[in-house]
């Protein structure tokens, strides 16, 4: 059966290969960082990673990784409500509710299991769910797995959302979701805003903190601390694979009986291991971290404004950014890929990003910044941009 | 920012039903390790108690073996804690090549893609390869990940009975007009403990061209004669077309998953599958250990091998002292009391005789088909199945059903 098959696979995978659009994956050979080593022997500065407070190699989340090896093995083999419990895991989940200010946490395999899990559980065919339309393919897919009716606002587009919030009126409930930091563009979503509006309309507020959670705000409590509105949020689904370590993980926290509701019911928790205990014992190591001091949020803050002002005053298009995603605008794919090999000759380890992960003719280069990055290599960065930039034309 | 007392109250009341039908699951504290012999806090805030564990998918006893957790060590050191990054991005480290790489050799499949867990392997694998034209037939007992990857699949859906190949072969039949067919069934059963027909399924399939994908995820590391799994108990490697299966179980019990089969399937995953375009991978710490489960398993077979003598001695036990087993070849041992409050009871019982084993009923299982399921291990020693069997012997004389039949059960519980 699967030769004719094989066939119709091969033709689909010799169209992506000529559309430009083969993802080729690069391969490292030592731990994320600022500097990482590529299997080709090519040592490179990375600026193409979610790694925004350089937690991934950081010493005391490996140690106390190691710690939880000792005392509590590697594997649970089980899901939660069988066997797969550990004492750290309860300790985690309040340690991030604590830290967000809300009610409860229920941690997940991953963000992507928070968000595929989370909408079904809580919402009924006779409830509404108000999307942003360029949140998360996770969110998507949990939506799709929902049955409540779905409207959508162009992208952090109040007058969009209140018209749609209009439309849903009939519902019973009605859940605004929007991440809280896009992740293409870098724009941060307008979530006092929403939330006047949500009130206006009798609507409960979901937002995914993947790309702010110890980014966005003073001290790193993402978007409702940039506006003043801790603990006024319902749900807030956030990971520990980006800022918080890197490692997996993810979670969602919130309103007490909500949490309690997708413990009983949410498939991915029921149906799927949790994170495994080390994993667990980094992310209590890493929430004490970042209670006591806001030292890596400051230097996050600082380099991406530096990066920012050098790659603005050069003469990019840089989209407006308030967090650590800084998209240099080059317009067409074929441009954003040349840009991004030529840059990694220079040392400088980008991704060229085009239709369909963004819209056609809005092709770029997402540069993240991160904690683990120091003057020189932001330096360099803005150095090589500037040489590359010059080469294809980009810049003057 | 409206959470009214409204939503509040309505949130409430199904919790509320939750708990007066008897469903509500309360979690057990583990303080420990992953072992035979366990510390667990039940309920919270109870002091610490020392069990037996007689209900985690640890089949092969690595969860915490020292070599396991050795090379999680050495992974920690030579390639850090996260990656923060999805694969195609900057996530993908050498490590993560060789594990596909070993897994590959290991099932004796084309290639492998790795996946944060099975369930997203499940739920990304139809979609990345399936469109309208092309049907999807499931056992009507297939684990909830792949119904989920089904409903987030546009291609048509039908199901067969459980294991039941004449059905199944009516339905290949109704769908041969359909472009691609694909049949699609867990290796092992997780709740019954039992296997798939899977040299028949291969015969149908190519009798009806139409391709098979099989959920390892009970059996990888144990079944067949050298654990390769489900295909080789039933003969048939090399030519299941998928296999998706678990690190999270028997092989070392922490996380992630995998698609194996075809080249061109797996190609097709790296650039469509959305759990993994839009995901971080595997961590390497974890990479490490799975590599040193296979290169353990890849040695011997000691492990599999007194997996399958506790197996035979734990089933012989509870048999001879007249429970009611739900009858299979694979370490998965339901005990049937098919009521559901007795089920719970019994698992009470149970753990306050250090056992700890968990009772399972609707809508996890059918109504009336109530159960403790056991699930043994290579981890487990003859003393610890021993302490088991006379907390179970102790238990069932308590309520009285050892010898009874289920009609006797049932008519003294109810269903």
């Amino acid at each position: 059966m699967y030769t004719p098959y094989q066939y119709h696979l091969k033709n689909q995978l010799n169209e992506i290969i000529e559309a430009g659009l083969y993802k080729n994956e690069r391969v490292i050979v030592s731990p994320q960082g600022a500097e990482i080593e590529l299997e080709t022997g090519q040592k490179v500065l990375n600026f193409c990673a979610n790694n925004y407070l350089g937690l991934s190699g950081n010493p005391q989340l490996i140690a106390a990784a190691k710690a939880a090896l000792d005392d509590h093995g590697y594997g649970m083999s089980s899901v939660r409500f069988i066997c797969g419990t550990t004492d750290l895991h309860k300790k985690l989940e309040s340690k991030i509710a604590e830290f967000f200010g809300t009610e409860d946490t229920i941690l997940y395999a991953a963000c992507f299991d928070a968000n595929g899990g989370v909408f079904e559980p809580l919402l009924t065919s006779e409830d509404a769910i108000i999307s942003d339309a360029l949140n998360h393919a996770s969110i998507i897919d949990g939506v799709r797995l929902c049955k409540a009716q779905r409207y959508r606002y162009e992208n952090a587009d109040m007058e969009d959302l209140e018209a749609q919030l209009q439309l849903a009126q009939e519902q019973r409930f009605r859940l605004i979701v929007t991440d809280g930091v896009f992740s293409m563009d870098g724009n941060v979503a307008p979530l006092d805003k929403i939330v006047t509006l949500a009130e206006k309309y009798n609507a409960m507020v979901m937002v995914d903190e993947c790309h702010s959670a110890g980014v966005v705000g003073r001290t790193g409590r993402g978007v409702t601390e940039l506006y003043n509105i801790e603990g006024k949020v319902e749900i807030i689904t956030g990971t520990l694979g980006k800022a918080f370590g890197g490692a997996i993980g993810g979670f969602t926290t919130g309103r007490k009986e909500i949490i309690e509701l997708l413990r009983q019911r949410s498939r991915p928790y029921l149906f799927s291991n949790s994170i495994p205990p080390l994993v667990a014992a980094a992310g209590i190591k890493m929430v004490e971290m970042m209670t006591g001091t806001n030292e890596l949020q400051d230097k996050l803050h600082r380099n991406s404004a530096y990066f920012i002002e050098k790659m603005t005053a050069l003469g990019f298009d840089i989209k407006p950014t308030r967090s650590a995603i800084c998209a240099v605008m080059l317009y067409d794919a074929k441009l954003a890929q040349d840009f991004a090999a030529k840059l990694l000759t220079e040392g400088i380890y980008v991704t060229g990003f085009f239709y369909p992960v963004v819209p056609k003719g809005q092709a770029r280069i997402r540069v993240q910044l991160s904690a683990a990055h120091e003057i020189e290599h932001l330096e360099k960065a803005v150095n090589a941009f500037k040489k590359i930039g010059k080469e294809l034309k980009v810049i003057k | 920012m409206s959470y009214s007392a409204k939503t509040r109250n309505l949130y409430q009341a199904q919790l509320g039903d939750i708990r007066n039908a008897g469903i509500y699951k309360e979690e057990r504290f583990i303080h420990s390790s992953q072992a035979a012999d366990i510390e667990v806090e039940f309920p919270a805030g109870a002091e610490i108690m020392n069990v037996i564990n007689m209900c985690s998918n640890n089949y092969l006893g690595l969860s915490s073996h020292p070599d396991v957790i050795k090379a999680a060590h050495e992974g920690l050191e030579s390639r850090g804690y996260g990656m923060s990054s999805v694969r195609f991005i900057c996530g993908t480290l050498d490590i993560h090549r060789e594990l596909e790489k070993k897994v590959t050799e290991f099932l004796g499949t084309d290639d492998t893609i790795l996946f944060p867990s099975c369930m997203d392997a499940n739920a990304g694998v139809f979609e990345a390869i399936l469109t309208s034209e092309d049907i999807m037939i499931s056992d009507r007992l297939v684990h909830a990940s792949i119904i989920d990857g089904m409903r987030l699949c546009s291609a048509q859906h039908d199901t067969f009975k459980h294991s039941n190949m004449e059905h199944l072969e009516e339905k290949l039949l109704l769908h041969s007009d359909k472009r691609i067919k694909l049949v699609i069934t867990d290796g092992v059963f997780s709740m019954d403990g039992d296997i798939a027909r899977l040299d028949e399924m291969v015969r149908l399939c190519e009798k009806y061209d139409a391709m098979i994908l099989v959920d390892d995820s009970h059996s990888t590391g144990f079944i067949g004669r050298t654990g390769r799994g489900t295909p080789e108990l039933c003969n048939v490697v090399g030519k299941i077309d998928i296999i998706t299966t678990t690190f999270g179980k028997a092989l070392g019990g922490a996380s992630g998953g995998c698609v194996s089969g075809r080249k061109e399937i797996v190609d097709m995953c790296r650039q469509r599958a959305r759990p993994y375009l839009f995901s971080n991978t595997i961590a390497p710490v974890i990479v490490s250990g799975v590599l040193k489960v296979f290169e353990i398993l890849s040695s011997n077979t000691e492990r599999r091998d007194k997996l399958e003598e506790n197996t035979a001695y734990w089933r012989k036990g509870l048999k001879d002292a007249g429970f009611i087993l739900k009858e299979g070849e694979s370490p998965i041992v339901p005990v049937m009391l098919f009521n559901a409050k007795l089920s719970q009871d019994f698992s009470k019982d149970l753990y306050n005789e250090g056992i700890y084993a968990i009772g399972f009923f609707f809508p996890v299982v059918p109504n009336g088909q109530a159960r403790i399921r056991t699930q043994i291990s290579a981890g487990h020693e003859k003393h610890h199945l021993d302490n088991a069997l006379s907390a179970f012997n102790k238990v069932g004389n308590k309520h009285g059903i050892l010898g009874l039949t289920k009609e006797q059960i049932v008519a003294k519980y109810g269903l």
